[in-house]
């Protein structure tokens, strides 16, 4: 793509965010949320190719119908309070509203489907931008309301987790399992963001940091599919021998440092007397690591050198910056220790 | 404590840089020194009490032999391990120390944490390298498999464990070793707290294993390289013993009742998988098997919670830990020979490998518990402790020993005694590697026979 468009998107989705996250007044909010889908839509549909552009017209129809219900919620809580200020939202029914709304936007189950389908008809970058920055206006906005309703965000959290575990059970398209990774994990920050929404941000940051780590190891290895990544001991043995680490990560093993966010979000919920919600989502994590495990299996854990489970790539010199890559790899395998300067970071 | 546990962290430093022409020699020398400096933990001044080093470790007489047991493994697993990874890149030669050196951190920071979260973090962390061990340099394709079945009923159990804690934390305040024995949780007769109950043992009958929930021992006993099984079967069951020893302060008015179905199947676990032995055709699986039996019965007489329950458990866990890795060792060898781990096809081995039968006997029988073992000082401790909970517990306890007694025996008359068959024309001679390795095996078992008091824990 032209450079001088690219870094006309780059910026205008970098502005939607951030007129997101100055504003106090529900339609500067929602002109963020505009800004930041119209933005990344020529990103997502670059390559002209029908899929790509199929994956387009998905994002923006839930999109906007969500920032319509947005707008709707906000004109009704106007309507009825009389001021359009994002913390004073006091009713139910507006207050609802928006939650659902935001769910929609960030692809929270029952509200997911979208979310699959989506990402499997992007490129792995445009795809990890959909993952990680556009969920953050939408979190801004749902931290800054007061939840009507304490069962509707654990519903949401809930069902989320669970549908991420299984849904990504039966798929061998990368894409697709990192949607349901995105699922599970969001159900997880759902959980907690009534009770300690730092912990919200937390799990987040965590979030963007392990996947960062894993669509980055795909693109290295120019892989889409599990099969495809079976040869990429060949290509690049390093990044090969870290993978298992990064995806047992966001399984949420201990000692790595995706255990971190799981194990307060458990604490947080057990001080508030959900120990069974606790438990159920706890448990629920054990479906996504089954395909995380799968990804490792066919990556790592099962090469061989005798064996040719696809014709060798050429092995040409790589020009491919990896040191992003390196620094979030080292935070999502040894950031756990820190724990206790995180938690304080945190109360500040 | 210290003075082991950051050798052991600076030895993964010596796996990478070390020039390769000298890196099993090297490793293997670091890794005896620093299981010679474990030896001074077994000196306790006091019976009682613990050794603090610092806030956050410590060890007592009942994580002491374990922590040993777990420092004297690492030079055995590398022994046992230099034949087959011989003809290996160099990179995984590296690699596959490291996993079992940053295994042995993982433990040791287990066994000597003071605070249950610690515990747990460490204990869901030693699955880690154990996965990658069992699914990246297992023999068969079962292995992919007996990984997934190893990790998804280890996490199944341990994740209540951890909400578990949490509430035990969010009540009580405090988690550390030292003001358990000061903090029960109050008992009412809330069905819940059956469940936090029981979700406090499950991880660790799971990891024990209970008979019930035993199903990933054979497989991934049986499909890990020796390193792996070694490891698995001496120092990973027992962090399931030592974590129910631990946690069974806090759980005390409730065991009384519910620990009733447990100790009935874990008894009757020692028969099934027993008799189970006795049809085997697989060696490994028939030693996986055996440790499943050997555990039930560790599992029962900690459900138990008396003095003699919990010290007959503790020295249970510890010669049952020499014995099996040494079982496995000997089974290895078989393997290396003729690459194939059924019992049929290499029998008679004492016309071939006289000197290796020495050995095969003297594990056989600590295996079946003979007197003066410290193998039937545990049981007969756990039984007598079993028998004054109940009389009828005799029956099942009685028939366990002999039908352990059972196929100790069927095991060794088969690969040893008899005729050789006739395909077996070519076996290599015993190394000297091997014998070194069963020595350093069966030499502490014998030796314990003199002083059992250094691994029989605070009760006795």
């Amino acid at each position: 793509m032209n450079p001088y468009i690219l870094t006309i998107l780059l910026f205008a989705m970098g502005l939607g965010t951030t007129i997101t996250f100055a504003s106090s007044h529900w339609l500067l909010a929602w002109m963020g949320l505009e800004i930041n889908t119209l933005a990344i839509l020529p990103l997502m549909c670059q390559s002209h190719h029908p899929r790509a552009v199929e994956a387009t017209i998905k994002y923006f129809l839930t999109q906007a119908t969500a920032a319509a219900m947005l707008l709707f919620a906000s004109i009704t809580n106007a309507w009825i309070t009389g001021q359009w200020n994002l913390e004073f939202m006091s009713y139910s029914l507006p207050t609802t509203l928006v939650t659902v709304a935001l769910a929609l936007k960030i692809g929270l189950a029952p509200l997911h489907a979208w979310m699959p389908e989506v990402l499997q008809g992007l490129d792995l970058t445009t795809g990890l931008i959909l993952s990680t920055w556009q969920k953050l206006a939408p979190f801004y906005l749902l931290l800054q309301i007061n939840p009507s309703n304490t069962s509707l965000l654990l519903i949401l959290g809930l069902a989320s987790t669970l549908v991420g575990g299984w849904g990504g059970l039966n798929q061998n398209q990368l894409r697709k399992i990192l949607a349901y990774s995105s699922i599970a994990h969001l159900g997880w920050m759902i959980l907690v963001l009534q009770f300690f929404p730092s912990l919200t941000l937390l799990t987040l940051l965590m979030y963007f940091v392990m996947t960062f780590s894993l669509f980055i190891s795909f693109k290295v290895n120019n892989s889409t599919t599990i099969n495809s990544l079976s040869m990429s001991w060949s290509k690049a043995p390093i990044i090969s021998s870290m993978v298992p680490f990064i995806l047992l990560s966001l399984g949420g093993l201990p000692p790595l440092s995706g255990f971190m966010p799981k194990w307060l979000i458990l604490q947080e919920l057990t001080k508030q007397s959900l120990a069974p919600l606790a438990t159920l989502a706890a448990l629920s994590a054990l479906l996504s690591l089954y395909f995380y495990l799968r990804i490792s299996y066919a990556m790592t854990l099962t090469m061989s050198p005798n064996i040719l489970l696809n014709a060798l790539p050429w092995r040409l010199p790589s020009n491919q910056h990896t040191l992003p890559l390196a620094i979030t790899t080292s935070l999502t395998i040894c950031l756990l220790p820190l724990t206790p300067a995180i938690i304080t970071l945190l109360t500040l | 404590m210290l003075k082991i546990l950051i050798p052991s962290m600076f030895m993964l430093l010596t796996t990478w840089t070390s020039p390769f022409k000298q890196l099993w020699s090297t490793i293997l020398m670091y890794s005896f020194l620093v299981a010679t400096l474990s030896l001074t933990w077994l000196a306790m001044p006091t019976d009682t009490g613990w050794f603090y080093i610092n806030n956050y470790m410590a060890y007592d007489p009942l994580s002491s032999p374990l922590l040993v047991l777990t420092c004297w493994l690492l030079p055995l697993m590398i022994i046992a391990s230099q034949n087959h990874l011989a003809e290996e890149p160099e990179n995984r030669q590296r690699t596959y120390i490291s996993l079992l050196i940053s295994l042995q951190i993982f433990l040791i920071l287990a066994f000597s944490a003071t605070e249950m979260i610690m515990f747990y973090v460490m204990f869901e962390a030693t699955l880690i390298p154990t996965l990658i061990i069992i699914t990246r340099w297992g023999n068969q394709m079962e292995r992919l498999n007996a990984g997934t079945y190893f990790l998804f009923y280890t996490l199944a159990g341990s994740l209540p464990l951890l909400v578990a804690l949490l509430i035990y934390h969010s009540s009580m305040g405090s988690l550390s070793y030292l003001s358990l024995t000061s903090l029960p949780l109050t008992c009412s007769n809330l069905y819940a707290n059956k469940l936090w109950w029981m979700a406090c043992l499950l991880a660790f009958l799971v990891k024990m294993p209970l008979y019930g929930v035993h199903l990933w021992l054979p497989k991934a006993h049986v499909e890990a390289p020796i390193a792996g099984s070694m490891v698995l079967a001496a120092v990973l069951l027992k962090l399931g013993g030592y974590g129910m020893m631990r946690i069974m302060i806090i759980l005390d008015p409730l065991t009384k009742e519910l620990s009733y179905p447990f100790i009935i199947l874990a008894l009757w676990g020692v028969i099934m998988t027993g008799s189970i032995c006795l049809r085997q055709t697989d060696l490994k699986s028939l030693i996986a098997y055996s440790s499943v039996s050997h555990m039930g019965l560790v599992a029962a007489g900690i459900l138990i919670q008396t003095p003699w329950g919990f010290t007959g458990a503790l020295i249970l866990m510890i010669a049952h830990g020499l014995t099996s890795s040494a079982l496995f060792c000997l089974a290895n060898t078989n393997y290396e020979r003729t690459h194939s781990r059924t019992i049929i096809l290499a029998r008679g081995l004492q016309m071939v490998l006289p000197l290796m039968a020495t050995w095969w006997f003297l594990a056989s029988l600590a295996n079946l518990a003979l007197p003066p073992l410290p193998n039937l000082m545990g049981e007969i401790m756990i039984i007598t402790s079993l028998f004054n909970w109940s009389f009828y517990t005799l029956i099942l306890t009685g028939l366990g020993t002999l039908i352990t007694a059972s196929y100790s025996l069927y095991m060794f008359l088969l690969t040893q005694r008899g005729p050789i068959p006739h395909h077996l024309i070519l076996l290599e001679p015993s190394h000297t590697r091997e014998h070194l390795l069963l020595a350093l095996h069966l030499l502490p078992l014998l030796l314990l026979i003199a002083k059992p008091e250094l691994v029989w824990g605070w009760t006795a």
